[in-house]
């Protein structure tokens, strides 16, 4: 569920500005980083929660304000290169600010132990985490379903010249669709935090699998990845409990393995 | 002519102003370069993943080199042939793909090669690299000796620019750049687009196979991040810094990237920090590249003297 909600942020921004987004991952790492902070600051969890994908989206806002608008005329070469820069400054940043021991964060008192569920026994916080990337998952889309923002955003991806045509202020758009995606990727790296604790090197990790995803559904196909990213999470969790140094490369292989049949991604038209 | 009186120039100067392994390096570097700009400069394929075919090169050649102790010139052959098979097998999937798609896919793949050299630590030492490579002698040369391995590798390196020279002007490199300036055209007037991005992808794949081997021989070590994607970010980098348009922006680049890299690396363990504040510089303010730089900087001094 969590590489659903990463490969959806991922989705709307490469999606809706056509560029690659290389900062991803380190936009979730941030999150998560953030979150321990703002836990330690605040002394509360739900709090933390609220406040640290807030900072993620803030700091979206300001670098699609202040580079990424000026890179849109520019080839795919330089916008990767802008955002790989940005990935590197902001792993950098984490490891000056926060150190480059990984940290292990609790999660909640409420949240901690396991429920029965009868046939096995499950850690909470994990389920919390499930519903809530889920309930993430479907307030997103139904954002872009039902409000007549998310037509707008939509249409974003089908046609830009249309939309800008017909007065809309597509600048806007932009700035919009990046923060929310920074936002996606900031709230599943605060809800990572728990489970995997923290290490500088957790962003990059995370950027490979949210290109699969992307590239499985289907560039601004949001149920595809949705679908690919519940398809990651489960071949991983499969293969995990069986091989567990392999449940990393199998992500890649089931992308190779899907793209060997179809090119086009499992949803993808283009 | 006056570029090669410059590359003549640069190849004996430089192990006098550097040490020799980095004079070395700069080399490798632009071999490796030269690799990519075929495909980014010369196709219009962007591919983050040539770490992918650099350190596969180098993992197997090394291995080779280490365990049963194979001939240097045999060592070089099977790097070439590590990096174009690894190439074939991620090309084959990332081709028929274009855009921030090809983007994607070959940083996808990247990282798993990545993750299978990270888990597979009985032959790649995981984290700790794969150290005790040797450098066998070749026809009584002995490459121990760091001048000589520098002036091995710079006439691997003239080998190399040669034969990019000449593919690049035949006219298999003339149909690559038609399928960069219009792929829907190329492929109307009856070229199969994407068995000529394939074969670019191999090509480029081989000379970064030839820059892996001579990298792991030069340090003696596969380090893990020779098979990273901040590896392969580094070489589209220097490329795009000396200028994909031109045959010899990767070189320039190269000299650019490795020297600035080498001296801050030393100064401080959070380099990368700064070079990902250079990255960003660069791509605000110096779009094109040191070559379009020094284009722009002639046009405007004759245009003064003119006028």
């Amino acid at each position: 569920m969590l590489y659903a909600l990463m490969g959806l942020g991922l989705s709307l921004i490469t999606g809706i500005l056509n560029i690659p987004n290389f900062a991803h991952g380190a936009l979730f790492a941030v999150g998560a980083y953030l979150l321990v902070s703002a836990v330690g600051i605040l002394g509360n969890f739900w709090l933390g929660l609220i406040v640290a994908p807030l900072g993620v989206a803030l700091l979206g806002l300001l670098i699609e304000w202040a580079g990424v608008r000026r890179l849109y005329a520019a080839g795919h070469d330089y916008q990767l290169l802008f955002t790989f820069g940005l990935a590197l400054i902001l792993n950098e940043l984490i490891i000056v600010i926060w150190g480059p021991v990984g940290i292990s964060h609790l999660p909640p008192a409420l949240l901690r132990g396991g429920v029965d569920l009868g046939f096995t026994f499950y850690p909470k916080y994990r389920l919390f985490v499930m519903v809530m990337a889920g309930l993430l998952v479907v307030a997103t889309w139904l954002f872009l379903e039902k409000t007549r923002y998310g037509a707008i955003m939509r249409a974003g991806i089908e046609n830009k010249e249309m939309v800008s045509l017909l007065g809309i202020d597509i600048h806007k758009l932009f700035t919009v669709a990046f923060a929310l995606g920074a936002y996606l990727a900031g709230i599943a790296g605060a809800l990572t935090a728990p489970i995997r604790g923290l290490s500088p090197g957790m962003g990059v990790d995370m950027l490979g699998i949210a290109f699969v995803v992307v590239a499985l559904g289907g560039l601004g196909n949001l149920l595809g990845a949705i679908a690919a990213g519940l398809l990651i999470g489960v071949a991983q969790a499969v293969v995990a409990a069986y091989w567990t140094e392999a449940s990393t490369a199998v992500i890649f292989a089931v992308m190779a393995a899907v793209l060997l049949v179809r090119p086009q991604g499992l949803f993808g038209i283009r | 002519m006056r570029t090669l009186i410059l590359i003549a120039l640069s190849i004996l100067l430089l192990p006098l102003v550097v040490r020799p392994a980095i004079a070395t390096e700069i080399w490798i570097f632009a071999i490796f370069g030269l690799g990519l700009n075929l495909l980014l400069g010369y196709t219009g394929m962007l591919s983050f993943g040539q770490s992918t075919f650099f350190g596969s090169a180098a993992y197997v050649a090394g291995w080779l080199l280490k365990h049963y102790g194979i001939n240097v010139l045999a060592a070089l052959g099977i790097g070439v042939g590590v990096g174009a098979l690894s190439a074939l097998l991620v090309g084959y999937l990332c081709v028929q793909r274009s855009g921030l798609y090809f983007i994607m896919l070959t940083f996808a793949l990247n990282q798993l090669f990545y993750f299978i050299a990270y888990q597979w630590t009985t032959v790649t030492g995981g984290e700790d690299g794969m150290p005790g490579i040797p450098r066998p002698v070749l026809l009584g040369l002995d490459f121990q000796d760091p001048l000589m391995y520098y002036a091995f590798v710079v006439v691997l390196f003239l080998a190399s620019l040669w034969l990019m020279k000449r593919i690049v002007e035949s006219p298999l490199g003339k149909i690559l750049q038609a399928i960069r300036e219009n792929e829907v055209r190329a492929e109307a007037v009856g070229y199969h687009v994407p068995r000529f991005k394939l074969l670019a992808f191999v090509l480029a794949g081989a000379f970064s196979g030839l820059a892996g081997v001579l990298y792991a021989m030069l340090f003696g070590i596969v380090p893990l991040e020779a098979i990273g994607f901040v590896f392969s970010g580094n070489v589209v980098f220097a490329t795009l810094i000396g200028g994909s348009g031109s045959l010899y922006g990767p070189i320039i680049g190269s000299f650019v990237f490795i020297w600035l890299s080498e001296s801050v690396s030393t100064m401080w363990a959070r380099w990368p920090l700064l070079l990902g504040v250079a990255f960003v510089i660069v791509v605000l303010f110096l779009r094109g590249g040191v070559v379009e730089a020094w284009t722009r900087f002639w046009t405007w001094r004759s245009s003064k003297q003119t006028g």
